[in-house]
C-alpha cells in the first residue's frame, strides 16, 4: 500500500504539529536537531546467516530509553520468513527530502538481504512492534540482472532507490534498482552499464548530484577477503558523480592506491553543500571531495590517514580499516570507526579541506584499551555507527559482514555482537565511553547473533537527505 | 521409473551434531535434498556466488578424498558433482582442494561431505596474521 495515499495516522516518536510542513521529516537539518526528540528506540539489522543456527535473520528493536525498565534490551524481533538473507543495510521509504510531500509518511523500512537479494518491506506504523508487510523475492530482482542490494534511500517523490552490487550472477556490473511507492519494482534507475562496481551512494538533489562508491563484485567479497583479489584489481578505488535527474555518470574519480575500497560516502547535510567524505577502508584513508567552483568538476583529496600498527602476534602491520563514517547533523563533525584497530574517532570538519582530530576512543578490536564492558568481553572493533540527532550520543555495533567477521574476529560469531555507546560533547569536541550502556546479541533466544546497521524511527544522520 | 539418486553423508566437523545421510536425486542439489529432509545447512545466495553453503568432499564412491590433507587429488570433485551453474564463489585452488557449493551441486556418486559454517571459513584466512 502506498504511503503517499494513506491518512497521516503513523505513530512517530514526535509529532509534526509544530511544523510548518505536511510531509515526513524535518524542514532543515537544524530543524531535525531542534525538533527531533531523543532517540528512544533503535532498529538494528541482526543476522544468523552463515552460522549453524537454524533461524532467519531479524530486525531487532532496541530500547534506548534510560527511564525504561527494558533499557539496553532487545524488546522486539521482527523475524523474516527465510534463512540466508544476511541483513546488512536498510532505509526508510521516505525521509526529509520528501518533507513537502503531503500525505507521505516515514513508515516503511526497506530491508534487503545482501546475500539472498530478497527485499523485505516492514511496516513500522507501531514503532515498538513493526510487522513484515511485503517481500520481493530474489527471482524478481534477478529479472533486472541485478543482485546484492545494499544502500536504500528514498527518492523525494516517494520512490525508493537501492544500490545493487552485482548482476544476477553475482558478477559485475552492478547498478540501481528503483521501487515505486507501492513497493513494487519499477525497474532499473540508470541505463545499465554506467558503472562496473557499486557500493554506497548519497545524493544532493539541490545540486543535482549523486555520488556512488565501489566495493567489488559480490562473488569477490562474499566468500571473504582475499589479498589475491586486491592484487588482481578486483576491489574498487573509484568515486562516481552522477547527474541525479538523468541517472547518468558525469565524472569518475580514481582515488588510486590510497583510495582502495571506498565504502561509506556522505555529503554534508546542508542541501547547499557540494562537500562530502568517503572512507577508503583497505588503504585506511579518508578522502574529502567537493565541486570546484571554477571548473564545475568534482575533486577528491586524501585528508585523513590512519597508519597501520605493528602487533606482536600478527605477521604484518595491521591496517586500521575505517569501515564506517558519518557526519553530524550540524555538519560540524565527521565520526568514524576503525574496525581492526578498535577505535571510534571524531574530526572537526568546520573546514572540510582540513579536518582537525577532536577526540577518539580506543575500544575493542585488535588494539583497543577497553576490551570488556560490564564484564562482557568485546569480540570485535567498532563498526556501524549512528549518532543522535543532537550529536551527543554515538552508538555502534561490531559486526562487519559475516564472512569477514569470521576471518578477522572469529569470536564474534561465537559470542555475538554488542551495541555500545559513547557520550559526545560537541561543544568541547570530546567523546567518552558510557560503560552503563551495553546491548548484547550474545543472549538471543536462538543463539548469538551478529548486529549491523542502526536506524532511528524518525530519521538519522545516515539516512536523511534534504531537497 | 524411480529417479536416480545417491546417498550423501553430511558431517559437521566443528559442531556437536549427528552425522546424517540423505538420498539426493540427480536433478536436485544437496541443499535442496537437505531441506527436504529438514536438515539445516548454511546458505546465502543460492546461485553459487557467495560460498556460504560451501562443503568439502571427504569421500566419493568409496574412494577417500585427500582434500584438506597433505596428499591431494585422490578423487576429483568435478567427477563427483555436476553444477547447475558456474560455482563463482570458488577459486581454482578451492576446487582443487575439494570444496563444493552445495546450493548448486548435484552428486553423481555416493559421497561423504564436511558441511556446516566452519567449512566456509576455511576458504580464506586473515592475510595479516
Amino acid at each position: 500500500m502506498s504511503d503517499a495515499n494513506t491518512p497521516s495516522d503513523v505513530e512517530p516518536e514526535h509529532d509534526h504539529d509544530h511544523h510548518d510542513h505536511e510531509g515526513p521529516g524535518y524542514a532543515t537539518p537544524q530543524a531535525a536537531i531542534e525538533e527531533g526528540d531523543r532517540e528512544k528506540l533503535a532498529y538494528v539489522m541482526s543476522l544468523y546467516v552463515g552460522t549453524d543456527v537454524d533461524a532467519p535473520d531479524f530486525v531487532a528493536v532496541v530500547d534506548l530509553d534510560p527511564d525504561s525498565d527494558t533499557y539496553c534490551e532487545i524488546v522486539d524481533r521482527i523475524e523474516l520468513p527465510n534463512r540466508g538473507d544476511e541483513l546488512h543495510h536498510f532505509g526508510w521509504n521516505a525521509c526529509s527530502s520528501s518533507c513537502h510531500m503531503e500525505g507521505l509518511e516515514r513508515r516503511h523500512l526497506i530491508v534487503p538481504g545482501q546475500r539472498s537479494s530478497r527485499i523485505h518491506v516492514i511496516d513500522a506504523k507501531d514503532r515498538h512492534n513493526p510487522e513484515l508487510e511485503t517481500v520481493i523475492e530474489p527471482e524478481e530482482v534477478f529479472e533486472y540482472d541485478l543482485s546484492a542490494p545494499h544502500t536504500v534511500h528514498c527518492i523525494p517523490d516517494g520512490e525508493i532507490l537501492i544500490s545493487m552490487l552485482g548482476d544476477a550472477d553475482g558478477e559485475l556490473p552492478g547498478g540501481f534498482l528503483e521501487l515505486n511507492d507501492d513497493f513494487e519494482i519499477e525497474g532499473r534507475w540508470e541505463p545499465p552499464g554506467e558503472i562496473e562496481m557499486n557500493y554506497d551512494y548519497w545524493y544532493q538533489p539541490r545540486q543535482n548530484v549523486m555520488v556512488s562508491s565501489e566495493w567489488a563484485a559480490p562473488k569477490t567479497y562474499y566468500p571473504g577477503f582475499d589479498l589475491e583479489d586486491v592484487e588482481a584489481g578486483n576491489y574498487g578505488q573509484r568515486l562516481h558523480f552522477w547527474d541525479w535527474e538523468d541517472g547518468t555518470v558525469e565524472q569518475t574519480i580514481d582515488l588510486g592506491e590510497e583510495g582502495l575500497i571506498p565504502l561509506e560516502v556522505r555529503f554534508l547535510h546542508t542541501p547547499e553543500s557540494t562537500h562530502g567524505f568517503v572512507g577508503a577502508a583497505l588503504s585506511s584513508n579518508i578522502f574529502h571531495f567537493w565541486r570546484d567552483g571554477e571548473s564545475g568538476e568534482y575533486r577528491a583529496e586524501k585528508v585523513i590517514d590512519f597508519e597501520s600498527r605493528e602487533h606482536d602476534d600478527w605477521d604484518m602491520p595491521v591496517p586500521a580499516l575505517p569501515t564506517d563514517i558519518l557526519i553530524s547533523m550540524d555538519d560540524r563533525y565527521l565520526f568514524g570507526s576503525n574496525w581492526l584497530h578498535g577505535e571510534v574517532w571524531m574530526y572537526d570538519i568546520s573546514d572540510p579541506s582540513n579536518p582537525r582530530r577532536a577526540d577518539s576512543l580506543s575500544v575493542g578490536g585488535t588494539f583497543g584499551e577497553v576490551q570488556e564492558v560490564q564484564g562482557r568481553e568485546l569480540s570485535a572493533g567498532p563498526q556501524m555507527i549512528q549518532l543522535s540527532l543532537d550529536g551527543e550520543r554515538l552508538y555502534w555495533t561490531t559486526s562487519l559482514f559475516s564472512s569477514w567477521d569470521e576471518q578477522f574476529y572469529p569470536e564474534e560469531g561465537e559470542r555475538g555482537s554488542v551495541m555500545l555507546k559513547a557520550d559526545v560533547d560537541p561543544r568541547k569536541g570530546t567523546i567518552e565511553l558510557d560503560e552503563d550502556f551495553l546491548v548484547d546479541w550474545g543472549e538471543c533466544p536462538e543463539g548469538p547473533a551478529r548486529a549491523h546497521e542502526i536506524r532511528w524511527p524518525d530519521g538519522d544522520c545516515t539516512s536523511d537527505v534534504w531537497q | 521409473m524411480a529417479k536416480q539418486h545417491h546417498d550423501v553423508t553430511l558431517e559437521w566437523p566443528d559442531a556437536d551434531r549427528e552425522t546424517r545421510t540423505v538420498a539426493v536425486d540427480e536433478d536436485e542439489t544437496v541443499l535442496e535434498a537437505a531441506e527436504r529432509a529438514d536438515i539445516a545447512l548454511p546458505f546465502g545466495c543460492r546461485t553459487g556466488a557467495c560460498g556460504t553453503c560451501t562443503g568439502r568432499l571427504l569421500e566419493a564412491d568409496g574412494a577417500e578424498s585427500a582434500a584438506g590433507d597433505d596428499e591431494r587429488g585422490t578423487i576429483d570433485v568435478t567427477d563427483a558433482f555436476s553444477y547447475r551453474r558456474s560455482p563463482r564463489a570458488l577459486k581454482d585452488r578451492h576446487r582443487a582442494d575439494g570444496y563444493v557449493l552445495l546450493c548448486i551441486a548435484s552428486p553423481r556418486v555416493g559421497c561423504r561431505l564436511a558441511v556446516g559454517a566452519s567449512v566456509h571459513t576455511e576458504l580464506v584466512d586473515n592475510p595479516w596474521k
